[in-house]
């Protein structure tokens, strides 16, 4: 009877333990990786030796490698070169990529040696958690030059040490339709227009009904689309204690959804639609997007995907400043605080963010940390990049402004800021409504 | 004397060998259970009261602390209060539904059991599939749903997973259409059960439909019921793959519920301490609502016997 009753009650027990495995399960599951990797480190990188030969291992997490030509170049480049060398790239999805990159390196495995960072908040996280190496004594022992960047490498330094070196630069252009544009007889989108203008001008390009609409802009479902145009005078930044400078633009990406000129932000977030298949599909005549969009048309271009005439100008200002104010973040390249070839890694490092790989990514329009008059001309050469100076104009700033701070809270205050996004555009909150909330919310966070 | 010792002993022997042999067969079972389930669970305790960001970083002891912070965090409480919202639309409608179905699909017919596949369907169908298709016939401005709704007249239909008030409404209407073929099947095994001869005499009675449902059908299958609102209820809380697939907890928060609340909190600001505590509150919750089900076990097989 006893031994009964004490069955049922571990019985009992084990089904709201499993009831939560959900919850509790995944989590631990990773501790107890950290804890063998001590003894597994060893047998692993014996194995590598002997099953792959001399060639040596390096692995590399990207996202959506196989759609953007940003990873695959450098790391064909790289293998060219040596031979001795195979680069296993880890892939996972733009959307999912944080967030398995964080569990696979709260296992402190050996492998991935090699860290393409996404964006800086989780450069900031991961340094936190002590999971990317400092590169500082690598680069003395190279005397290794940072100017080649333009300080933009300086950028990236925390807590006085660097994490990662600048591999990509992007920054926001405006995309337009030059097929719309002639056939509604409007001349194109000027680089020096001011966000009141690029307002008129989406009303101006705004015609159809239904299905056979045409939208004179289009706004992403990120709240950077909104939140950049404030923070592109350098006067702000996403945190503040006061947000009440984000009113203007809200009311004016409200005003551009609720006249018809852009669509409707509960269509796009339920239908998940992706903004280059709007731009793709002649949906719109001009779209605020970053310079990373410039490769994806070159190779929709290149391989029949599209076959309308595109350009570029640059993203409209605020009235407050001149033209060449633009809005953008570096992608970094780093290295796990666990790799098991540190050498080798920042060998690969140093190639993906050098000159050389910068000459080999500008011939597929990517935009990397070192920006020379060359890489320019190699971009603005490039078979299937729009005709004409103004183009090529398009692509130069005068002023580049970081879309966020970097503060070791960005994360979460990224979620409250997407967050309270959803709830003004889809007008469950007035812009006051959501500006009050944002006050309060990482005022919590911040512990202001 | 010395015989009876012996073949005492010899009886020992031989039960604890035939416990042996039982033992290993549940072996393999039991390891992977310990793996995979009973030591994370103990140790997401430990978390609970640490201080921990997932990396080889040291964990630092915060006692109660966690807990305080979570229950001071307007989103924690309010994910929880989500959380029963939830329950409360999805847990009734569930199991009426399953009911009616059972009791409509107990009659020998021909082709029943497409009927019955059909509705179990959704039930195995991925969950990923179905929040994407449901999302698009829940599309507030041209989905097939609303469609239908202006269609009949209603002007204004609700705006679905991007209006705060219906969201959590929409995520219900998934969840009982996903669930409830099922339940159904519990039912229909329940039904089998219930003796003909209970019909027979009500029908001499002149007992009809209805009436034998109010009052054989019903009564019979309390037992069942209460089994499926404790298996709905626990289910209900533990809520997170149709909701992150639907809305990802939005729009704002509005559908963020407290498994989604601790996934966030452990996997984007990788605080395990607040999240496993959070996860404790989940974890007595679930805990309460099974030890009721116990109670009610031994309740409804003393009455039977």
């Amino acid at each position: 009877m006893k031994l009964k009753r004490v069955l049922a009650m571990m019985l009992a027990a084990g089904m709201v333990c499993t009831s939560l495995t959900a919850c509790g399960g995944s989590k631990t599951a990773e501790t107890s990786a950290a804890d063998s990797t001590e003894k597994t480190e060893t047998t692993k990188s014996d194995e590598k030796a002997t099953s792959t030969g001399e060639k040596k291992v390096l692995s590399v997490t990207t996202w959506d490698y196989d759609t953007s030509p940003t990873f695959q170049t450098v790391v064909d480049a790289y293998m060219a070169k040596h031979p001795d060398v195979e680069i296993n790239v880890i892939d996972t999805s733009a959307d999912e990529y944080n967030n398995s990159l964080g569990i696979s390196l709260s296992a402190a495995q050996p492998d991935p040696d090699v860290i393409w960072v996404k964006d800086m908040g989780s450069m900031l996280q991961m340094a936190d958690k002590k999971q990317l190496l400092p590169l500082d004594d690598f680069m003395k022992k190279d005397n290794f030059d940072l100017s080649i960047y333009n300080g933009a490498a300086e950028q990236l330094q925390y807590n006085d040490a660097t994490y990662g070196l600048p591999y990509r630069s992007d920054w926001y252009i405006l995309y337009y339709n030059k097929d719309l544009f002639d056939a509604a007889g409007v001349p194109y989108p000027s680089n020096d227009m001011t966000w009141d203008e690029y307002y008129d001008l989406a009303a101006k390009m705004t015609s159809g009904e239904g299905s056979a609409k045409v939208y004179g802009g289009h706004n992403h479902t990120w709240q950077a689309l909104v939140s950049n145009w404030a923070v592109q005078d350098g006067k702000h930044t996403v945190v503040e204690k006061d947000y009440s400078f984000l009113k203007p633009w809200y009311e004016q990406a409200v005003a551009l959804q609720d006249n018809g000129y852009i669509q409707d932000f509960s269509t796009l977030k339920t239908a998940n639609i992706h903004y280059s298949s709007v731009f793709k599909n002649q949906q719109c005549a001009m779209m605020p997007m970053g310079s990373w969009f410039i490769a994806t048309m070159i190779q929709s271009q290149a391989s029949d995907e599209t076959s309308f005439n595109w350009g570029i100008a640059r993203i409209p200002h605020p009235a407050d400043t001149e033209a060449g104010y633009t809005v953008g973040a570096l992608t970094p390249v780093g290295i796990s605080a666990y790799t098991d070839e540190p050498d080798l890694s920042w060998d690969f490092v140093k190639f993906a963010t050098s000159e050389e790989a910068a000459n080999i990514l500008a011939e597929q329009g990517v935009f990397t940390g070192i920006q020379t008059e060359e890489s320019l001309k190699t971009i603005a050469s490039a078979q299937f990049f729009p005709e004409g100076d103004s183009n090529v104009e398009a692509l130069t700033y005068t002023h580049y402004i970081f879309d966020r701070p970097l503060d070791p809270k960005i994360t979460e205050i990224k979620t409250v800021l997407e967050e309270v996004h959803e709830m003004i555009m889809i007008k469950q909150y007035t812009v006051d409504q959501g500006i009050e909330e944002l006050n309060k919310r990482v005022a919590e966070i911040k512990g202001w | 004397m010395k015989e009876t010792k012996k073949t005492l002993k010899s009886h020992k022997m031989k039960a604890i060998r035939s416990n042996l042999i039982g033992y290993s067969f549940i072996l393999p079972n039991l390891i992977g259970y310990a793996i995979f389930v009973f030591i994370p669970v103990i140790f997401s305790f430990v978390l609970s009261v640490m201080k921990w960001d997932g990396s080889r970083t040291p964990m630092e002891f915060v006692g109660l602390s966690n807990f305080v912070q979570i229950f001071n965090d307007r989103i924690f409480v309010q994910s929880f209060f989500h959380t029963i919202q939830y329950a409360l639309l999805t847990v009734l409608p569930t199991l009426v539904l399953a009911l009616l179905l059972a009791v409509l699909l107990n009659h020998k017919l021909k082709g029943i059991a497409v009927f019955r596949t059909a509705l179990y369907f959704p039930y195995i169908a991925s969950i990923v599939a179905v929040g994407a298709v449901w999302n698009m016939l829940f599309q507030p401005d041209f989905g097939p749903i609303n469609e239908f709704l202006r269609f009949i007249g209603i002007s204004k239909p609700p705006r679905w997973v991007v209006d705060v008030k219906w969201a959590m409404v929409a995520i219900s209407i998934v969840s009982v259409w996903k669930y409830m073929g099922y339940y159904m099947i519990v039912y229909l095994a329940a039904l089998q059960g219930i003796s003909g001869s209970l019909y027979e005499a009500a029908g001499i009675d002149g007992a009809n439909g209805f009436q034998k449902l109010r009052y054989i059908t019903i009564p019979m299958l309390t037992p069942t019921t209460f089994f499926v609102l404790i298996m709905l209820t626990i289910q209900c809380f533990k809520v997170f793959d149709l909701v992150y697939v639907m809305t990802g907890g939005g729009p704002g928060n509005a559908t963020k519920t407290l498994v989604n609340y601790i996934y966030e909190k452990a996997f984007t600001s990788w605080e395990f301490g607040p999240a496993s505590a959070g996860a404790l509150v989940l974890f007595s919750v679930v805990l309460v609502v099974t030890l009721i089900q116990f109670a009610g076990e031994k309740k409804w097989s003393k009455d039977l016997m």
